[in-house]
């Protein structure tokens, strides 16, 4: 019997729209293959195909086409494991599982207090695993400390949208709205390999000429501005504000600016026109490196195309992921301000939202600072409403907790979390200064770690909860436009496995929990309904019998009303209904310590090192690297340089290559590359151990939205004379 | 207690200073009083030229707003003068007749324009009264003067081949006046740029649209206008050229005299340390354009080879950051914290960065010696410090002109003409401090067609759908199977089911099959 589910795919934001169909007969497990690429996928259990919807046009990457040969790994962790003394771990029942569970949550509060106990959710959580999880955090195990992977991907765009808008939706127009647009600025995002189906959108303004694409790297995506599609431009790294403002100025400066709109609609505007009066294109370009005539030519194009077709600005996670990374975020803003962008008919402003759920984990309370609805947990209001759908007094929700680079510092720390739960999440990979992180997890009490996968994270675990992944589940999900989704189940879980909101409802009933805790995703989304009503992200007029008839949903979407596809139409989320200018200057970097004592050898040199992604690979790669297509094309990180730097370097493609600071050190081959600048090398983040990327970052955070450093970090680079041991033991491991 | 901070002089340095203060005044550890001669407070001079060719607006180059520093609590002065330093009384005299008390005075006077000897103007260098006609383009009011003129067409004649002088001829040309500039020596810019980079300019000089009179001595201006005003300026040879408004752009001289009057040290500029104090005076200090960076102590090695004042504002900007930074500390009573501060780093040579649109150029540091002058390549090279090297690329037919001058592979000093991208990478450089790839022609090829990316791949092994991974002998291989369209190879290979920006390249793989199956 044949049967399929219309659901979307497991990974990014842009969360594509595909169809599972179970085989009629399944095939028989795969033979084992010859050679290096493990043999861990069988045949997959269902079939994929893309399906029309407005973002994917029926489109799927390598990534979607690739994602049922996971549901049947060989490596899928199926039943609760215990480490044992031994740090082996081996299986145990769920009765006993959850009861250790529950025993080290009273044990740590009994010691060292409630906020002793943590939580790090994930952006690729459920909009109701995200909701319960908050909920569970502050009710089930009483703790402030709650935080979320999030705040390594959008919470400095998320600011900056909250301060200039007052409401952060990634896109705050659907994402066909951008097929129309004749101008498109693209800051730091290279969807060409992050998010491909994507690329579809960009396409009007490719025929137009006005595809403009700022990256320090020459992407796929910056490539796409070759033949007349558009322009590149490739700032010095950790430049991009400088770069902003060189536009603003030339905006103000050649009489581009939309008064009316700035009068009209905005606040702020002289403050932004004085700071930016210092960036002349001249004097950007000396601090950028992209040449002054570029700098107008693109100002004027965006001043063009908001006349006539359409403007968008997008930015990314290359801009963003920086210690300025809200005032970056916030330049961009002003910039798309000066041109009247936001809030008109068919231009805007927008950053591209990155893991699967990012924009609905943003949403729900999973942050820190955060109550359902994108309410702010300090805000006494706030408080009384949640407080009064969950039916307990609102002393009982605590405040606020730490961010995420806070809440890892804290890790095993004397008056940090003792006791950490983590959910979608392999921040001993992901996260900056990665060993600093594994350091942390291993000085906790107790570590529960809910995964599908042995992923670096879990294998430091001392319980590894076994749950779902998105074929097995229902819920919803909010893609990188504001629009809610439905997940749809299409085959049975394995046997021993659980979904999250299961696992919640039992430890909550062992804690004894105020309120309640539903495993029924349906049950749990009427729940949000309520707790979001009112607030900025409003989803009280939504439920699954209409997402389940196809209706497009985007938030705020209050009951009785039809949703929101386009924000700002009519203002924006301030009380007196305009956007905030705030002027941003580049401070001063402290530099960022490359430890001269380490690595000092001879033939080593000073680089730029900055992080991302590949098309193959999602996030840390604990899925990606365990679909055997994926790893055979990508089998391993690689150090892109330019000939140049290997040259200086004395090394040829292939060659092995240190690259170290006084956080770590990654070893790994290196590609040669002119789409690289000189004195940067790029390492992609997906890979552990002493491939990982996130051993050399450093976890200075934006001061604002608690982003670290991701983009911009020092590092000596050296030829490695031989694959030395480690390395190939970590291979093996990796296999 | 909070200290009582005075500003002298309010232009883009001063302006910083104040920003950068004022956290300090609203916890009120200072209090903050700022004195400006014009009646505006501070604007983007550097932006006059802009302005006086009509590419921006005055409200644009604002870079201070009075009142909202007045609501911030700063006590701002428009419109008056400082007439003199009672150091004794810790005072400043106003030309209002009031005085302010300081505890630390700030000098940012700036500079006044170098105005040269000619017949016909007036040479007190402190108070030069310059006839109807003629200009040194330094305030708004002088913007005025020159947007009349080039709003009427009229024709300007710009005395001074330096930056300045240049970037204003090719505004106002490209605006549509008629411009001609003069200047000594065999071309413009003089010793900051070479001879090769130099006879480049001036050929781009001239293909936008500016006569360009060289080697000449100017002596006299004649003011037969009917207003009496300007109308030619007169050379040593006799020869006069004839013009509308006379645009002088000499250079800049740092404004001292307040300084010296209250017996200040001063060489070029105000003396200061490298913690931006008066020579001996605590309570005073310089920045911007009329300070000299050079300290009291004879054997200072960083004080050996300064240069005196730049007259560009970027180290005028640095240094207020820094000083605001000092003023805190001590405003907050921690002495010793602010006496731990590092110094400010010493500036690097200036970089100068043609502000004009149909003309790129870049020139930074000496680039005196050429690649074959063994003397002065060498000189210098002693105890183990390498020999200066020149890689050098000059193609005047088509306006390009480059020279990198290196030490070690470290830039000492650059030109760049007529290629932008070029221009941009050693710049940043130059900066940077970094090393050059040892293939200096990268450098070049920057702005050369194949750096961009061609479309497409040639290879048939080579990835034709990169979202799905699909070769192009995949793709053949379907194609040969039956498939005669992209969405039936899409369905057999999934080629182009991602971006699809490869169905073109699908498109022509079917059609290359069916053709050569044609034939």
């Amino acid at each position: 019997m044949t049967k399929s589910a219309d659901t979307h795919c497991p990974y990014c934001a842009l969360q594509c729209a595909m169809t599972l169909t179970s085989p009629a007969d399944l095939a028989p497990a795969a033979q084992p293959g010859p050679g290096p690429v493990p043999a861990l996928n069988p045949a997959p259990a269902l079939e994929v195909a893309g399906r029309d919807f407005p973002t994917n046009r029926g489109g799927l990457c390598r990534k979607g086409w690739t994602s049922p040969t996971l549901l049947n790994h060989a490596g899928r962790i199926t039943e609760p494991l215990l480490k044992g003394p031994d740090g082996v771990h081996r299986p145990i029942g769920w009765d006993q599982a959850l009861d250790l569970a529950a025993s080290a949550v009273r044990d740590a509060r009994a010691r060292h207090g409630a906020d002793s106990v943590g939580v790090f959710g994930g952006g690729g959580l459920t909009n109701e695993k995200a909701y319960q999880l908050g909920k569970f955090a502050r009710l089930a195990l009483g703790t402030s400390r709650i935080d979320y992977n999030g705040r390594f991907c959008m919470s400095s765009a998320a600011a900056a949208g909250m301060r200039a808008f007052g409401v952060d939706r990634g896109l705050p127009f659907p994402l066909e709205a951008l097929d129309a647009a004749s101008t498109i600025l693209m800051l730091g995002s290279n969807v060409a390999e992050t998010m491909p189906p994507f690329v579809q959108h960009l396409q009007g303004a490719r025929h137009a000429g006005g595809l403009i694409v700022v990256d320090p790297r020459r992407s796929a995506t910056a490539a796409f501005t070759a033949d007349g599609g558009g322009i590149h431009l490739q700032p010095l790294p950790g430049t991009d504000l400088a770069l902003l403002l060189g536009l603003s100025h030339v905006v103000i400066h050649e009489g581009l600016a939309d008064t009316g709109y700035l009068q009209e609609r905005t606040t702020g505007y002289d403050a932004v026109a004085r700071s930016v009066n210092a960036f002349w294109p001249e004097r950007v370009q000396s601090l950028t490196g992209v040449p002054a005539d570029l700098i107008r030519e693109t100002a004027r194009r965006l001043a063009a195309g908001a006349q006539a077709g359409g403007s968008y600005i997008l930015t990314g996670r290359g801009v963003e992921q920086h210690v300025d990374g809200t005032d970056t975020a916030t330049a961009a803003i002003n910039l798309s301000l000066l041109l009247g962008l936001p809030g008109s008919a068919r231009s805007g402003y927008g950053t591209l939202t990155g893991q699967g759920n990012g924009q609905g984990g943003r949403e729900h309370g999973q942050k820190a600072d955060q109550l359902p609805g994108y309410r702010k947990i300090t805000d006494p209001a706030a408080r009384a409403h949640v407080a009064a759908v969950w039916g307990v007094p609102e002393a009982l929700i605590p405040g606020p907790g730490l961010p995420a680079v806070q809440l890892l510092k804290s890790l095993g720390q004397p008056d940090g979390v003792r006791c950490l739960f983590v959910h979608a999440s392999n921040i001993a990979v992901a996260a900056p200064d990665a060993n600093a992180v594994i350091a942390g997890l291993r000085s906790l009490d107790f570590l529960v770690v809910c995964d599908f996968f042995m992923s670096e994270t879990a294998a430091e675990a001392d319980l590894i909860l076994p749950v779902l992944q998105w074929a097995e589940e229902d819920g919803t999900l909010t893609n990188l436009e504001g629009r809610v989704l439905r997940r749809r189940r299409a085959i049975s879980p394995p046997a021993g496995a659980r979904s999250e909101l299961w696992i919640m409802a039992r430890l909550a009933e062992r804690l004894d929990a105020p309120s309640t805790y539903s495993e029924d995703p349906e049950t749990v989304f009427e729940e949000l309904r309520l707790a979001s009503a009112g607030g900025l992200a409003d989803y009280s007029g939504i439920d699954y019998a209409m997402l389940d008839r196809g209706e497009a949903a985007y938030w705020p979407y209050p009951a009785g009303s039809t949703g929101t596809p386009r924000l700002f139409t009519d203002g924006f989320a301030h009380p007196d209904g305009k956007a905030v200018m705030v002027p941003v200057v580049p401070r001063r970097r402290r530099p960022s310590a490359a430890d001269p004592g380490v690595n000092a050898a001879a033939g080593a040199r000073e680089m730029t090192l900055i992080t991302g992604r590949l098309l193959e690979h999602y996030q840390s790669g604990a899925q990606t690297r365990r679909v055997a297509e994926l790893l055979a094309a990508q089998p391993e990180a690689t150090a892109q340089i330019h000939p140049a730097a290997a040259e200086a370097l004395g090394v040829t493609a292939g060659s092995l290559l240190s690259v170290a600071n006084s956080r770590g050190e990654v070893v790994c081959r290196a590609e040669l590359s002119t789409a690289i600048r000189a004195e940067t090398v790029f390492l992609p983040f997906h890979f552990p151990g002493s491939e990982s990327a996130n051993r050399l970052t450093e976890a200075a955070t934006d001061p604002i939205s608690g982003m670290p450093e991701f983009k911009l970090n020092t590092v000596w680079v050296r030829p490695v004379a031989a694959p030395d041991s480690a390395r190939m033991l970590q291979q093996t491991e990796a296999s | 207690m909070s200290e009582q901070i005075v500003i002298v002089g309010f232009g883009p340095v001063a302006a910083r200073l104040v920003d950068e203060l004022l956290p300090a005044v609203r916890g009120g550890q200072a209090r903050l009083t700022v004195v400006g001669e014009e009646s505006e407070a501070a604007y983007n001079r550097v932006l006059v030229a802009d302005l006086g060719v009509g590419r921006t607006t005055a409200d644009a180059l604002a870079l201070a707003d009075a009142a909202d520093l007045a609501a911030e609590g700063v006590d701002v002065r428009l419109g008056v003068r400082a007439k003199r330093v009672d150091r004794a009384r810790q005072q400043v005299l106003l030309s209002d007749g009031t005085a302010v008390h300081y505890d630390r005075l700030v000098f940012a006077t700036g500079s006044r324009p170098v105005i040269p000897n000619l017949t016909g103007i007036n040479p007190d260098p402190a108070s030069p009264v310059l006839p109807a006609g003629v200009t040194a383009l330094r305030d708004l009011r002088d913007a005025d003067v020159l947007r009349r003129a080039v709003d009427g067409g009229k024709r300007v004649v710009v005395l001074g081949g330096g930056v300045l002088g240049l970037e204003t001829a090719l505004a106002a040309a490209e605006e549509g006046a008629t411009v001609t500039v003069v200047h000594n020596g065999p071309h413009p810019l003089g010793r900051s740029i070479d001879r090769g980079g130099g006879a480049v300019l001036a050929a781009g000089l001239r293909r936008c649209g500016v006569r360009v009179a060289g080697n000449a001595r100017s002596t006299g201006v004649e003011h037969n206008a009917p207003d009496g005003g300007f109308s030619a300026l007169l050379l040593d040879d006799g020869s006069a050229i004839d013009g509308d408004l006379l645009v002088i752009s000499c250079g800049v001289r740092p404004r001292t005299e307040l300084a010296e009057g209250c017996g200040l040290s001063t060489g070029t500029g105000i003396l200061v340390d490298h913690r931006l104090r008066a020579h001996h005076e605590p309570h005073i200090f310089a920045i911007g354009d009329c300070a000299e960076v050079r300290c009291p102590d004879p054997g200072c090695a960083a004080c050996r080879n300064a240069k005196g004042p730049s007259g560009l504002v970027g180290p005028g900007w640095r240094q207020a950051e820094w000083l605001a930074g000092y003023l805190t500390l001590l405003a907050e009573g921690k002495a010793a914290e602010a006496d731990l501060l590092p110094a400010l780093p010493p500036e690097q040579p200036a970089v100068v960065v043609l502000k004009a649109r149909g003309l790129n150029m870049a020139v930074a540091g000496d680039n005196a010696a050429d690649p074959w002058d063994e003397e002065a390549l060498t000189a210098g090279a002693v105890n183990g410090r390498p020999r200066l090297q020149i890689a050098q690329w000059a193609d005047p037919e088509h306006g390009r002109y480059v020279k990198m001058t290196t030490r070690g592979g470290v830039l000492e000093a650059l030109v760049s003409v007529g290629m932008p991208r070029t221009a941009a990478e050693l710049v940043g450089l130059f900066e940077r401090g970094a090393e050059l790839p040892a293939d200096r022609s990268l450098l070049l090829r920057l702005d050369g067609p194949d750096q961009i990316p061609g479309a497409g791949t040639a290879d048939p092994a080579g990835t034709v759908c990169r979202c799905a991974g699909v070769s192009g002998a995949a793709i053949q291989g379907a194609v040969e199977d039956g498939c005669s369209t992209v969405a039936e190879v899409s369905k057999a290979t999934r080629a182009g089911t991602g971006c699809g920006g490869c169905h073109e390249d699908i498109k022509g793989l079917i059609e290359r099959h069916f053709q050569a199956a044609a034939a």
